[in-house]
């Protein structure tokens, strides 16, 4: 569902370049940390239950001695033609007017259906209370929600930080600029290829980004208007041109 | 191949009450065994209640699987009843007067089963109970009419109303008979429950009208209730596999073939049980196989369009879904089995007039025909979860754990002993019918033959 | 039972329906020289556009429509007498002939649809595979199973009405004069009622009647899908050849509705088609339409909810797009208008607004064949069939229908007629042995204080 109204000074996005990532996954631990995800153990891995808010897939393309990894970090993409958004029977999940897809976690009663609408696979639901060890509890932080049993979750783009600086620039009378707002995952990809800001700064960075040659989105065929912008890696063994590669739909 | 009877009213009286006024000898250690598993089962759903869902075999990304599949397969079961009583009765239709009743409470309760599944499958049932009720319990936020798991309780819910009301009004005259003859505490009760009911011809009129406005308006219900569960799957475009348009046809005529199965299992119970030789009769089964051979037909004509149609795009999703779902393992057996069960072998038996008549061939067919409907919606639902779009690094499997599948039998249970409990207090076929029917019908000379004859209004 | 009376009236029935064929309705010479004079001109439109070519595949958009909509009115009217006749019906006596006759109409069918054929795009283009039901097979492989089974389905039809006209041909033989007699006698091939032959020849039309049936089936199946649904890139529609195949029915009765309309009007069948047999049809009538909604619907929510970029091409090119006017015509036509006359009873039990109501059927299912095969047509082109979905910009304009296509659709419909019309001068437009059937098996008996029809019922 579409609401973008026209009079947010904000559509957030992200762009992503694939041709920096390295598959280290620091924004999936940066992720992990800030906002009290459930530890991930060997047997939710194995169960299919872990709960990774962004997740590096990879890949292996061609036969020793030419093989190849491809790494795609792929998060919620805040689709503005979301297929998650109507199907949620108590609007636990909507679109806000700055263009983020943002669950609500005091009003899900977990009947999952948000997550099987998704074709990105980035809807995480809590199978089990969740635990942490007394020691961990104290690094839980403050700012974000614990969730508990029986709820979905999925990446908010770290809306407490957006929120945060947002609210201390208008509170100091200071315009916000590009790079002044940046989730946990941003902040932690050490190769930069990470890059979050306002679309509708034809300046920022994201939009550059997205206006990039190399731009694309995943699954477009869907038409689900994803917020998250894909750059191409640049394969040297290949023409140039040929670069819808990972992730889209042969 | 007409069987009739000739019954006085005094011996269709005594037949037809015979569990009704005295307990049989194998009704309490059946409901014994039965109310076990209830008991159980219900104590394994309040387990599930405290510990969380991660006792299931449920992942990412199969975030649906034997709650769903079951859900899905009683609300197919409910259809049963619409189809007997209410399609029937507006065709004028004779050899449904048996069935009527036993078919209506199966969809009655078969549909309050189906209710409760979409309420454990959820994370937080004690929540899910309020909010979607049709208003604001909290902060003014009304439930979300554009989800079809809204649509769902609302469409089933309505279908409840109507069996519920179309069976009482068909029971009223027999609850009569019962209140003219019992004493006591249960006098009482079927004296509230009869409405001082006393056959004088207005009340036949009212009675006769009230249920076939009753039918009239249930045939849409009847129709729009599977499509909304179908269109659960169908709306989505993300899993390959469930967005196909021919959902609703497909899966409420999954649901008649279902549910006209599970009658027949239904009714040689029933003559089992009771020992109703006289009232239902080889020529009722031999009638409903050659309906179901149309309707599975028409069924199995269904699944190979959603099949053709499901790799018409070439879509690489979808070709993977179906590579899963019709030639790995474990699904390629599933599939075989769905196939067989659901139609070679009970339509290979219909086609003989033979195994149409005998009720033992029946009751086993019909139970196969179950077993691969059950299958089909598993089919449906959990390979196109398994293989949802390119992402093949998310791609799992799924395991039902033994809490899924000690609550599938619970439910089986609980549909069994409800189904008796009514049938302790309450006479399962209906006297009026058959009294009518005996009216309606006769026999006649026509040149050396004796040939059956029905009687109609005249126009 | 053979009494006095009974034979009196079973001679009467046989000469009267015999009569049929040799009585001469008012200005049938007149109306016959005017459809063959239309029929010539229809033939004339036709060569016109074999000669214009086959490359303009718009051009042939308006013949498909005309070939659906001959093919989905005539071929489905025989169903009116298959499908209650299986279900054992007392009712359809008297139409069944009517309905069988139909089948005369699929000679022109099939030879019209031979150009049509020759139209149809080959599967492979430019070394690309576009998307069809025959994925490896060879290229023309549409081509070669349609003609098949368009030219099957005919001598099926044939081969129902004959089979169907045995015992009356036999009567013609015994009763009728000049070449009828000696056509009859040729043709009865020695049928003289006895036991074993009235055996065979039930079993005979049971199976003609069924594999009529399946290849209708298939016939819809194949003309929905290779001449619609795949010349349009992007349109996955897994119920559409379900649709094509309803709304075929809904004009099939309503075709068979005007054709009663006018047995009675012009041949005087008054006696024989009365108003239980327009009862009935207008239930099956009424049926088909809400059916058409539920079709739509089931269809529409999918694409509408789902939202995918083929989903919204499907919405955008075939319902709201160019054609959004002939839609609407098509919606209410075949659904709003006849539902709401439709459910009043009394409606349904009044011979002229049945026959109004059968023609705004015919019309709004021409206006849907119509929109649907013009359409996939226009939009047909090499460079966009192998994409995912035809992109805006290649959307096509409305297209008027030129005079050749008028001319053609007149021509065809007239040749539909004025076979039709010749075929009742061979045939009796009522069964003569159904009609004694039904004198034998049906009467008025006294009950109580009323009368009642007894219908004999023997299996």
């Amino acid at each position: 569902m579409v609401t973008e109204n026209k009079e947010s000074k904000f559509k957030w996005g992200m762009a992503v370049d694939i041709d920096k990532c390295t598959g280290c996954q620091a924004c999936v631990l940066a992720c992990q940390s800030e906002n009290n995800i459930p530890i991930n153990t060997e047997k939710n891995f194995k169960n299919a239950r872990a709960i990774e808010w962004i997740r590096v897939e990879r890949y292996w393309e061609g036969e020793f001695p030419d093989v190849k990894a491809k790494f795609i970090p792929i998060l919620c993409q805040h689709c503005d033609n979301a297929p998650c958004e109507p199907v949620c029977p108590v609007y636990a999940t909507y679109h806000t007017t700055e263009g983020l897809n943002v669950q609500v976690y005091n009003r899900c009663v977990g009947t999952r259906y948000c997550a099987n609408g998704c074709p990105y696979l980035v809807r995480f639901f809590n199978y089990w209370e969740p635990e942490w060890p007394e020691s961990l509890k104290n690094h839980l932080n403050p700012d974000v929600t614990v969730r508990s049993r029986g709820i979905m979750e999925k990446c908010t783009m770290c809306i407490q930080r957006i929120r945060r600086t947002t609210r201390n620039a208008k509170k100091n009378d200071e315009e916000l600029k590009d790079g002044d707002i940046s989730p946990a995952c941003v902040d932690a990809c050490p190769t930069d290829a990470l890059v979050f800001g306002n679309q509708k700064d034809e300046n920022s960075r994201v939009t550059q980004m997205k206006n990039d040659k190399r731009s694309y989105t995943l699954l477009d065929n869907l038409q689900t208007s994803p917020n998250i912008f894909y750059l191409a890696k640049i394969d040297h063994d290949k023409e140039e041109s040929e670069h819808h590669e990972e992730g889209t739909h042969h | 191949m007409q069987q009739r009877r000739k019954l006085s009213q005094k011996q269709i009286n005594q037949e037809l009450l015979s569990g009704n006024l005295k307990t049989p000898k194998w009704y309490i250690p059946t409901m014994l065994f039965l109310g076990f598993f209830v008991v159980t089962g219900f104590a394994v759903i309040l387990y599930m209640f405290n510990t969380g869902l991660g006792v299931t075999g449920l992942s990412r990304p199969v975030y649906w699987g034997l709650f769903i599949t079951t859900f899905v397969f009683w609300v197919g079961i409910s259809h049963a009843g619409i189809m007997i009583s209410a399609i029937l009765r507006l065709t004028q239709a004779e050899w449904r007067r048996p069935v009527t009743r036993a078919a209506e409470l199966l969809t009655v309760f078969s549909l309050l089963t189906a209710l409760f599944f979409p309420l454990m499958h959820a994370g937080r049932p004690w929540r899910i109970v309020y909010w979607l009720m049709p208003y604001d319990f909290a902060r003014g936020i009304w439930p979300n009419i554009r989800s079809p798991l809204f649509w769902d309780p609302i469409a089933i819910g309505t279908y409840l109303t109507g069996s519920t009301l179309f069976l009482y009004v068909a029971l009223i005259p027999d609850l009569a008979v019962l209140r003219d003859r019992t004493t006591g505490w249960q006098k009482v009760i079927y004296t509230i429950l009869a409405l001082g009911w006393r056959g004088n011809p207005r009340q036949w009129l009212l009675q006769t009208v009230a249920g076939i406005l009753l039918s009239a308006l249930m045939l849409p219900i009847f129709v729009s209730v599977h499509s909304i569960v179908s269109w659960d799957f169908a709306i989505t475009p993300s899993v390959e596999g469930w967005h196909s348009t021919i959902f609703a046809p497909y899966f409420v005529i999954g649901a008649v073939h279902s549910g006209v199965s599970a009658v027949v299992t239904m009714m040689a119970l029933m003559r089992w049980l009771w020992k109703w030789n006289n009232h239902i009769r080889p020529e009722h089964f031999d009638a409903l196989a050659r309906l179901l051979i149309v309707v599975a037909t028409a069924w199995l004509g269904c699944t190979f369009l959603e099949l053709i149609f499901s790799v018409y795009g070439r879509e690489a999703p979808e070709i993977a879904l179906r590579e899963l779902q019709i030639f790995t393992w474990p699904w390629n057996l599933l599939f075989m089995i769905f196939l067989f069960t659901g139609y070679i072998i009970p339509v290979g038996f219909w086609v003989f007039k033979k195994a149409r008549n005998n009720i033992v061939i029946m009751f086993w067919t019909s139970i196969l025909v179950n077993v691969g409907m059950w299958l089909e919606r598993f089919l449906i639902i959990v390979p196109g979860l398994a293989r949802k779009q390119p992402f093949t690094f998310t791609w799992e499997a799924y395991t039902p754990s033994l809490v899924e599948w000690y609550i599938l039998v619970w439910s089986f249970a609980w549909v069994s002993f409800l189904m008796l409990l009514f049938a302790r207090f309450f006479p399962l076929i209906p006297l009026f019918e058959t009294k009518e029917s005996q009216v309606f019908t006769s026999e006649t000379k026509i040149g050396r033959a004796t040939v059956p004859v029905i009687y109609r209004e005249e126009d | 039972m053979a009494t006095q009376t009974n034979i009196a009236k079973y001679s009467k029935a046989t000469s009267e329906l015999i009569g049929t064929t040799t009585i001469a309705p008012k200005k049938i010479k007149l109306i016959i020289m005017i459809l063959s004079i239309l029929s010539i001109l229809g033939i004339v439109g036709i060569v016109l556009k074999i000669l214009n070519g086959f490359e303009d595949k718009s051009a042939w958009g308006y013949y498909a429509a005309t070939i659906s909509f001959l093919l989905t009115t005539a071929a489905a009217a025989p169903m009116v007498a298959i499908a209650p006749t299986i279900a054992k019906a007392d009712w359809v006596r008297p139409i069944t002939r009517i309905a069988s006759l139909f089948s005369v109409v699929g000679i022109v069918t099939a030879l019209a649809s031979i150009p049509l054929i020759f139209a149809l795009p080959p599967l492979i283009v430019d070394e690309t595979r576009r998307r069809s039901i025959w994925f490896e097979a060879t290229n023309y492989s549409p081509h070669v199973w349609f003609a098949l089974s368009i030219f099957g389905l005919t001598l099926c039809g044939l081969g129902l009405l004959y089979s169907s006209s045995i015992p009356d041909l036999a009567a013609m033989r015994d009763h009728g004069t000049g070449w009828r007699k000696k056509m009859g006698k040729s043709l009865s091939r020695g049928f003289i009622g006895t036991d074993g032959q009235w055996k065979s020849l039930k079993m005979r039309i049971g199976m003609m009647g069924t594999f009529y049936f399946l290849m209708l089936m298939f016939v819809n199946f194949l003309f929905s899908i290779d001449f619609a649904l795949s010349l349009v890139a992007g349109w996955k529609d897994a119920i559409f050849p379900m649709y094509h195949a309803m709304t075929s029915l809904q004009s099939g009765i309503a075709i068979c509705i005007l054709a009663m309309f006018f047995a009675r009007k012009y041949w005087g069948m008054e006696n024989y088609i009365k108003v239980p047999q327009f009862w009935a049809l207008s239930k099956l009538q009424l049926a088909t339409t809400v059916l058409w909604f539920y079709f739509f619907y089931s269809a529409f929510i999918v694409f509408w909810y789902g939202r995918s970029a083929s989903d919204q091409m499907v919405i955008n090119l075939l319902i709201i797009g160019p054609y959004l006017p002939v839609f609407l015509g098509a919606f209410f036509l075949e659904f709003f208008v006849p539902w709401w006359i439709l459910v009043w009873n009394p409606v349904r039990k009044s011979i002229p607004a049945l026959a109004v109501v059968a023609c705004l059927v015919l019309v709004g299912v021409l206006l849907d064949r119509i929109r649907i095969f013009v359409i996939s047509w226009s939009t047909y082109s090499n460079e966009v069939i192998h994409k995912k979905f035809v992109p805006e910009e290649n959307f096509p304009q409305f297209m008027a229908p030129s005079v050749a296509d008028i001319i053609v659709f007149i021509g065809l419909v007239s040749l539909s007629a004025l076979i039709f019309i010749l075929s009742t001068r061979i045939f009796p437009l009522v069964s003569v042995w159904e009609t004694h059937q039904s004198l034998l098996l049906t009467k008025v008996v006294k009950y109580v204080r009323t009368h009642v029809i007894a219908i004999g019922k023997p299996d």
